[in-house]
């Protein structure tokens, strides 16, 4: 059967003799860059309609449309689930850019970043993040970071006795003045 | 001059809200839990990326369940947002601090005393609890996140997305509904803003 290419919507008119050529798709627009993780030029995508129930392992960048269960080790590269993405489990990747639903642990030797889109259920333990104003997020942040801890002192805090009232205090001046 | 951040400028109409101060409470809900040995908290606020980042760079472990959020009905438009308290499904004496920001100002007083029983359940003994009462009605009902910056100073941000009804409570019958904890401290700003920390009872953290 014939067809006509999207070049064609000029109206043409074409008799039933009439060939026309399939042109070459143009090629797919360069990956953009997507929460601030830069998508390298070797990146696999899986699409909406692909479910997967085990493991990834990858040596390149990975995108998921699809459904996941299962743990996903990408060592140095990046790792994204796309604003359909489904993915339950743990996940292992340099920079993590999530726009889906997630339920698990991501640990990320670079950056996560949960977009508004998300729905993020679990843990993540990486040297950065960010998490959009929006997004359906319970989960629990770990920074990779040095110990600043200070000295432990628990109960530092002096309860008034007895509880006496609950009126409140004014806010001395120095601070009220602040805000005017 | 009071203003909001700037990240939802076009919300020129939510802007106007008089907040934006130094946090006396904040600070010391802060510095007290700093001082203890891999410190967990829970912020019960809209999600914020500034207030995430303060906090995981100063606790342990810091967890995030958006309340507002989910009793909103969340995104999924769950028919009875009321079992957005399933959520908060922690093992109990697992926190040091919580922080609900404004959180009792917008919920029935039948949840704000749920909200404090399932607090109490969490926290270990010892542990902080800090809420914000608006005095005045806000402008408008969409919800506002406070903004952690510079020194704890608190700045607002509109939440175009989620909007609650307001409640006004007395200081007197705001802390009745959570008598179940001890007063540390409370505030009230020339803005209308009320803080309060409280405490589990305890002797020790346990």
């Amino acid at each position: 059967m014939l067809k006509r290419t999207k070049k064609d919507e000029n109206n043409t008119p074409f008799s039933a003799g009439d060939t026309v050529e399939e042109k070459p798709a143009p090629p797919p627009p360069r990956p953009t860059v997507t929460q601030g993780i830069a998508t390298s030029d070797k990146k696999t995508t899986i699409g909406e309609g692909i479910t997967i129930e085990g493991s990834i392992r990858g040596e390149e960048d990975l995108v998921i449309e699809g459904a996941m269960k299962g743990n996903i080790e990408m060592g140095k590269h990046n790792f994204s689930i796309g604003p359909k993405g489904r993915i339950d489990g743990d996940i292992h990747a340099q920079d993590v850019s999530i726009n889906g639903q997630f339920k698990g642990t991501v640990e990320a030797s670079g950056k996560v970043a949960v977009s508004k889109e998300a729905d993020f259920n679990g843990e993540i333990k990486a040297k950065s993040f960010s998490v959009e104003d929006g997004a359906y997020f319970k989960g629990v942040v770990e920074l990779d970071r040095e110990p600043h801890q200070k000295s432990v002192t628990p109960n530092t805090l002096k309860v008034p006795s007895p509880p006496e009232t609950t009126k409140l205090q004014v806010t001395p001046p120095s601070i009220a003045n602040m805000e005017k | 001059m009071f203003s909001s951040t700037t990240r939802n400028g076009n919300n020129s109409d939510l802007e106007s809200f008089p907040v934006g101060y130094t946090s006396t409470i904040l600070k010391e809900f802060v510095e007290t839990l700093e001082g203890l040995k891999d410190a967990q908290t829970l912020d019960m606020g809209p999600v914020c990326q500034e207030n995430l980042s303060f906090f995981a760079q100063r606790m342990g472990r810091h967890y995030v369940c958006d309340m507002f959020l989910r009793l909103k009905g969340g995104k999924r438009n769950e028919p009875h947002p009321a079992d957005g308290w399933r959520h908060l499904d922690y093992p109990d004496r697992n926190f040091d601090g919580i922080q609900l920001w404004d959180l009792c100002d917008h919920l029935e007083e039948e949840d704000v005393r749920r909200l404090a029983k399932l607090c109490l359940a969490m926290l270990r003994a010892t542990g902080l609890l800090m809420l914000i009462a608006f005095e005045n009605k806000p402008t408008s009902s969409i919800i506002n996140t406070f903004v952690i910056g510079q020194d704890c100073r608190l700045d607002i941000r509109p939440q175009p997305h989620l909007e609650l009804p307001w409640k006004f409570r007395h200081n007197r019958a705001l802390t009745s509904l959570l008598s179940d904890f001890t007063i540390v401290r409370s505030f009230r700003y020339h803005s209308g803003i009320r803080e309060f920390l409280f405490k589990k009872p305890g002797s020790f953290r346990d």
